[in-house]
């Protein structure tokens, strides 16, 4: 799928040659270790970085040339994956095979080298107003979480079982140190994302790996550097309650689950973790769906995820807040079925046909098939989808049942409407 | 079988009618994995007054049942379609909008299988008392999980606004309340009017082979038997030009207030060409007004008036349309202000020019480029844009057409201050 050139220490470039798409992709992911404190630098920094540059000082100047440029797109995000946090600079360009005007390639290169290498800087700082401006974004990026209310219930659910760990520091950071970020700290994190990182560039389209190659060489001159050094997986500890109820105003109960399991993403039982997850409450075939949403008409949606870097699982639901008990038991009660090995052969076949559709379709987008090759390349050089199907073929169900064995249910949380709080 | 090329796009669609009426569109896509289709009935929730199929007299129908109906159709005597779907590999799903109910599936093997299923499924109704019955606590939860969601609330409580009379101010997935007076009976009477193949439109993109497809598609519907088509009769109300509510503010729990400014165009009844053209020229028209370039967004985000969830939108479709621009904001009666002086200015004297219009175009034709990798993107809008007659690969030339006095006719058709209306969502007052 890609191919690999190394241009300096720590930098590698990785092409997809394709006619696939219309369109060429890059994403430039500068890859650190994930704290609170720096969760909360570098989305600022991600902000200040797409906001203005030295060529470009406005917001409107800089989105004019994309404009021109045939609605390129270009942003920066900040996410996280197991210990890491990754800034990434993702730009989609046409392909101007499909224009009269050619030269577009160059022109998008180049701005990708602006926006990273030539801040807005106003004697060795970030320009204060805007530096200031960002930073406020970030904190009612980080509020607005509230609004929505199965995000907010599932951040405060990880609050509760696993303060300060990885898994529960989103990639925003918190209020608290966004707000602590100065100008200088954030010239400091710019520096050493921009020399210290490890950074992995992808381009996905028709364009040859050489030339890629050659122009990242030409125009962007990264050197050589050690990148962070992988920090082994934290243990998950026992969250000090097992069950927590809080109630907001609104009609709909919000019951989040979680779940502890020692396979993560680098066990070999990572496939069958995932057909487990799948038989369960993976699907619209599960035996969540089918028993807590069809038969009993409890909820419109009733679903488990696996959050592999990390060994946990997750059930969510939307229920009546009158039923929350009648809902955990049911619930539990699938699990027990999995545990059991009672799974039939046609679960399994829908489960394994249904992760192999989802992974080939994955990969018909250029996003996707970066994504899915950047974080398999832990596993394995040449990733291919074969690498993952071989491994689901051979899953039965007694290794189901056996990985299900292991879960212990750690966290019940409950978010009620406010309505309701009399009753309870 | 007809075979149009669009040569700069790269692009194929073949299409046919056939002789029940179904209209069939299939985009080969080299180099993907995934085939993905949709079968859409135009029918949807503001199709709540009717004539029934083989009736003369109209009736009136619960809100939300074009929904409810989307719900019923995946079940069936022998079981669950979604189970069939799984078997096959593929996922299976569906919406309903104001206009339109589709039912997709997106799969990477099994294609004619999975092409078989949609059309069965589809085409075979099966309601009882029992499952209708069920699925109404199912519904009750999607309801409440929606009235829990501001930006949801937000969204119907402008269009509430904008809209007097016209089913489009009623939630698609009508209330509580409503959905319990849905019956079986109910659910025929709807399918049989609206799920006739010659008011449907079936769209096949990705890794097929348009021939053997179409023989495929061809086969299947001739060993069904419909009843000849006949046309429907739709009711639709007396709407004023003028906006039912001029501002209203509702209370949610939200950490900050939520506005949207709401704008109801003059003229609804444009199909075609015209309303390509039109709904394409006031994009552009809004996209210079109040786009990410815009002196409106420079402005209001340098002081902190807007947030990064800011968003503007223009959108027609036949009988009803809306303007809609909104942010999460601390200050919604700056905001507001601001919104209305920038239409005001527009309305004195226009501030663009062809330089302006150039950038906004080529802005357009690359979105419209990066979303043909989509066969999601494509299904749904061709259908949207087939339904108005129109064909979504003539975006290009439609813009490539456009002047500048096409986008000032067309902002001043949504420019005049009856037609502007405003709804706020504020943060509960906490008890003290």
């Amino acid at each position: 799928m890609f191919e690999t050139i190394n241009i300096a220490k720590g930098v590698n470039v990785h092409v997809n040659e394709t006619t696939q798409f219309k369109t060429i992709n890059f994403s430039i992911k500068f890859k650190d270790k994930l704290t609170n404190e720096k969760a909360s630098a570098r989305s600022i920094l991600a902000n200040v970085l797409q906001h203005s540059n030295e060529v470009y000082p406005s917001h409107t100047a800089l989105r004019m040339v994309l404009d021109d440029l045939y609605g390129t797109s270009l942003y920066i995000d900040s996410s996280k994956r197991g210990n890491e946090h990754v800034v990434t600079l993702n730009v989609e360009t046409v392909n101007d095979q499909y224009l009269s005007e050619k030269g577009v390639l160059e022109k998008v290169l180049n701005l990708m080298y602006i926006v990273l290498f030539k801040p807005n800087f106003e004697h060795e700082l970030f320009k204060e107003s805007i530096f200031l401006r960002e930073k406020n974004a970030i904190v009612q990026r980080i509020e607005s979480v509230f609004d929505e209310k199965t995000r907010y219930a599932q951040q405060r659910m990880m609050e509760l079982a696993l303060p300060n760990h990885p898994a529960s520091i989103t990639s925003n950071g918190t209020i608290k140190d966004v707000e602590n970020v100065t100008n200088e700290q954030l010239v400091a994190e710019y520096k050493e994302m921009v020399t210290e990182n490890e950074i992995e560039i992808y381009a996905v389209g028709d364009v040859a790996p050489e030339m890629i190659a050659s122009h990242i060489r030409e125009f962007f001159h990264f050197k050589d550097r050690e990148g962070s050094i992988a920090v082994p997986p934290l243990e998950l500890v026992k969250p000090e309650q097992s069950h927590v109820l809080e109630y907001e105003d609104m009609k709909q109960g919000k019951l989040h689950m979680a779940f502890f399991t020692p396979i993560t993403f680098r066990d070999e039982k990572f496939p069958v973790m995932q057909l487990m997850n799948g038989v369960f409450g993976g699907y619209a075939h599960s035996k969540l769906f089918v028993n807590i949403r069809e038969k009993e008409s409890m909820a419109y949606y009733v679903s488990s995820s696996f959050a592999s870097q990390f060994g946990l699982m997750f059930v969510l639901a939307g229920i009546d807040s009158k039923l929350e008990e009648k809902a955990v038991t049911l619930i539990l009660e699938q699990l027990e079925e999995v545990k059991k090995g009672n799974i039939s052969d046609i679960e399994l076949g829908q489960t394994k046909a249904l992760l192999i559709n989802q992974l080939k379709e994955a990969l018909d987008s250029a996003r996707g098939q970066i994504e899915i090759y950047d974080q398999y390349m832990e596993l394995t050089d040449k990733f291919e989808p074969e690498f993952m199907i071989n491994r689901w073929k051979n899953v039965t169900k007694e290794d189901i049942a056996a990985v299900a064995q292991q879960l212990s249910l750690e966290m019940t949380y409950f978010l009620s409407g406010k309505g309701d709080e009399k009753d309870a | 079988m007809h075979k149009v090329e669009f040569e700069q796009l790269e692009e194929t669609l073949f299409h046919e009618k056939l002789g029940n009426g179904l209209n069939v569109y299939i985009l080969p896509k080299k180099g993907f994995s995934k085939t993905f289709a949709t079968f859409t009935t135009k029918y949807g929730s503001i199709d709540n007054h009717f004539v029934p199929q083989g009736e003369t007299e109209a009736i009136k129908v619960p809100d939300g049942i074009a929904h409810f109906l989307e719900h019923k159709m995946f079940e069936k005597e022998e079981g669950d379609v979604f189970q069939e779907f799984s078997k096959q590999g593929a996922s299976a799903n569906a919406f309903t909008s104001f206009t339109r109910t589709a039912y997709l599936f997106s799969a990477t093997d099994e294609i004619d299988k999975n092409v078989k299923t949609l059309l069965d499924f589809v085409q075979t109704p099966y309601f009882t008392e029992k499952t209708v019955e069920k699925e109404k606590g199912i519904i009750a939860q999607e309801i409440t999980m929606y009235d829990d969601q501001p930006d949801w609330r937000l969204y119907f409580g402008i269009i509430e606004n904008l809209y007097e009379n016209h089913p489009v101010k009623i939630d698609i997935a009508g209330t509580v309340e409503s959905i319990q007076n849905i019956t079986a009976e109910h659910l025929y009477t709807c399918y049989n009017t609206f799920y006739h193949p010659s008011n449907m439109v079936l769209f096949i993109v990705g890794n097929v082979d348009p021939e053997q497809m179409m023989e495929l598609v061809k086969e299947d519907q001739a060993q069904k038997t419909f009843e000849e088509p006949t046309e429907i009769k739709r009711i639709y109300p007396d709407e004023p030009k003028e906006v039912a509510i001029k501002e209203r503010v509702l209370e949610m729990s939200v950490q900050k207030p939520k506005v949207f400014y709401g704008i109801k165009p003059e003229k609804v009844d444009m199909i075609g060409t015209d309303m390509f053209k039109h709904e394409l020229a006031a994009q552009l028209a809004y996209e210079l007004l109040f786009g990410r370039t815009s002196d409106f967004y420079h402005h209001a985000y340098e002081n902190d008036w807007i947030d990064e969830s800011y968003s503007f939108d223009y959108s027609l479709e036949n009988g009803f349309g809306y303007a809609l621009i909104g942010s999460d904001t601390h200050k919604p009666e700056i905001l507001i202000k601001e919104i209305k002086q920038t239409l005001q200015k527009a309305v004195e004297k226009w501030p663009f020019g062809q330089e302006d219009l150039d950038r906004v175009r080529r802005k357009k034709i690359g979105f419209f480029l990066r979303a043909l990798n989509s066969p999601e993107y494509i299904a749904n809008q061709f259908t949207h844009y087939a339904f108005n007659e129109m064909n979504l690969f003539d975006v290009v030339p439609v813009l490539e057409g456009l002047e500048v006095a096409d986008l000032q006719n067309a902002f001043a058709l949504v420019s005049h201050e009856s037609q502007h209306s405003v709804f706020t969502i504020m943060p509960t007052k906490k008890d003290a």
